[in-house]
């Protein structure tokens, strides 16, 4: 892939590229659309986020979902036979569930890791989507990360104190976990929007960009691979094919 | 927006913050869904816990808009999460009622902030619609989650019960409401965060 990794860009993929591919595969894989004249195209587009982790080099990530689908296939295929009532239901559940939301999954990580904020804004303004949208969208994606740190450190210093799920206290996580999140959270969040106000973000002047993202030959593929897609499915749905 | 106090970048990254917490608190009460019971209990605990959050929220918000941007994020973000785009639909307007009510209390009043949340709050309703209208072709395209996940939950969700949700969404979108506002004043203020 080094061949195709020009200089200038960092990512292989433009923003706008990536987020079309996230649509397709939450509307989809997810959404499950054009049922099973789409059956093909789902296949596809359910292992295409592995590449794009393995071009980006996200070996965890892939690591990640590779370790997944083989479970969920295993468990689907070797144990469910030899499964009955509840417990069958539990798994086919859970597979499913996996099998469905992991693409949606991974191609979350892939956009997100792989995409810079200033990146993401460039590209949104280059769509003309209004600052009202992005500015609020930008920051959560920039924020989720945060919260979950956060939510994690809590978790750990009040279960010492025995308040988690099945501790004597397991009652009180309320008032003991989730508003010292929203603090510490909101603690960080002004700190941030002094930072990005420093920075000039929302500012009443025209923002400039130095981030170059344009389309390559690689989004060139992408867009027609899912255009093929989405027409060999309507096709299909047509009765053409 | 139109109102002469434009929203300003603090007032959108603050927007962006407080989505991000709402959406943390209400996808770890989504994840009880995969257990069929908890499937109803949505318009319970997502009021009931969102509340918390929307009340420290509303603390923030001043201007016009804010509230509204908020609904269609949280729009967004469910249809890209796979739950449908009714959402997204629903939400622009119950956004903009909720908005209203919050103008009408001049972003001040306690009583209307409450029932801005119970209004706003119907956005987690519509999530349901499919589930109730269109049960078949919703459950059509969800084969792969097993025939007893589906039939415990179709079992649970008659279309009766639609209006039932509705109201049980507003009144616990109310409890919630002045449960946060309570720990609001127990809590947050004691912090100096409000």
């Amino acid at each position: 892939m080094e061949v195709l990794c020009s200089d200038k860009k960092k990512s292989l993929l433009d923003p706008r590229t990536k987020l079309l591919l996230l649509i397709f595969v939450s509307v989809f894989v997810i959404g499950n659309a054009g049922g099973d004249a789409a059956a093909e195209f789902r296949v596809i587009l359910n292992y295409t986020p592995l590449l794009f982790l393995l071009c980006a080099r996200r070996w965890r990530a892939f690591l990640f979902g590779v370790i997944f689908y083989t479970f969920a296939y295993a468990f689907a295929v070797l144990l469910m036979p030899h499964c009955k009532g509840f417990l069958n239901f539990l798994i086919l559940a859970m597979t499913g569930i996996v099998l469905r939301f992991l693409p949606g999954i991974l191609t979350g990580m892939y956009v997100v890791s792989t995409t810079t904020v200033s990146e993401f804004i460039c590209a949104m303004e280059r769509i003309h989507v209004p600052q009202t949208i992005t500015i609020p969208l930008s920051v959560m994606f920039r924020f989720f990360p945060t919260v979950a740190e956060e939510a994690g450190s809590i978790n750990k210093a009040m279960s010492m104190r025995d308040i988690k799920f099945g501790g004597k206290k397991a009652l009180q996580m309320i008032e003991y976990r989730l508003i010292p999140m929203m603090t510490c959270s909101v603690k960080i969040g002004q700190e941030l929007s002094a930072a990005s106000l420093t920075r000039g973000l929302g500012g009443p002047g025209k923002r400039t960009n130095i981030c170059k993202i344009g389309f390559g030959f690689c989004d060139i593929l992408v867009f027609l691979g899912l255009g093929a897609g989405l027409a060999f499915s309507i096709l299909r749905a047509c009765g053409v094919l | 927006m139109e109102d002469s106090k434009k929203l300003k970048g603090k007032d959108l990254i603050n927007i962006g913050i407080f989505a991000a917490i709402y959406f943390v608190v209400i996808m770890a009460l989504a994840m009880l869904g995969f257990i069929p019971i908890f499937m109803p209990t949505y318009s319970v605990l997502m009021p009931l816990f969102g509340g918390i959050v929307f009340m420290l929220f509303l603390t923030k918000v001043k201007k016009f808009g804010m509230v509204w941007i908020m609904t269609i994020i949280m729009g967004i973000l469910m249809w890209l999460t796979g739950m449908s785009y009714y959402a997204l639909v629903i939400g622009i307007v119950t956004g903009l009622i909720a908005e209203l009510i919050l103008k009408k209390g001049e972003y001040k009043s306690v009583k209307c902030a409450v029932l801005s949340h119970a209004v706003f709050c119907f956005w987690i309703v519509s999530n349901y619609i499919p589930l109730f209208f269109f049960a078949d072709k919703y459950w059509s395209t969800r084969q792969n989650f097993g025939q007893e996940y589906i039939d415990a939950l179709t079992r649970m969700f008659p279309k009766w019960m639609f209006p039932v949700h509705i109201v049980l969404c507003f009144g616990f979108g109310i409890v919630g409401g002045l449960l946060g506002h309570k720990i609001l004043k127990k809590h947050f203020e004691k912090a100096g965060i409000v």
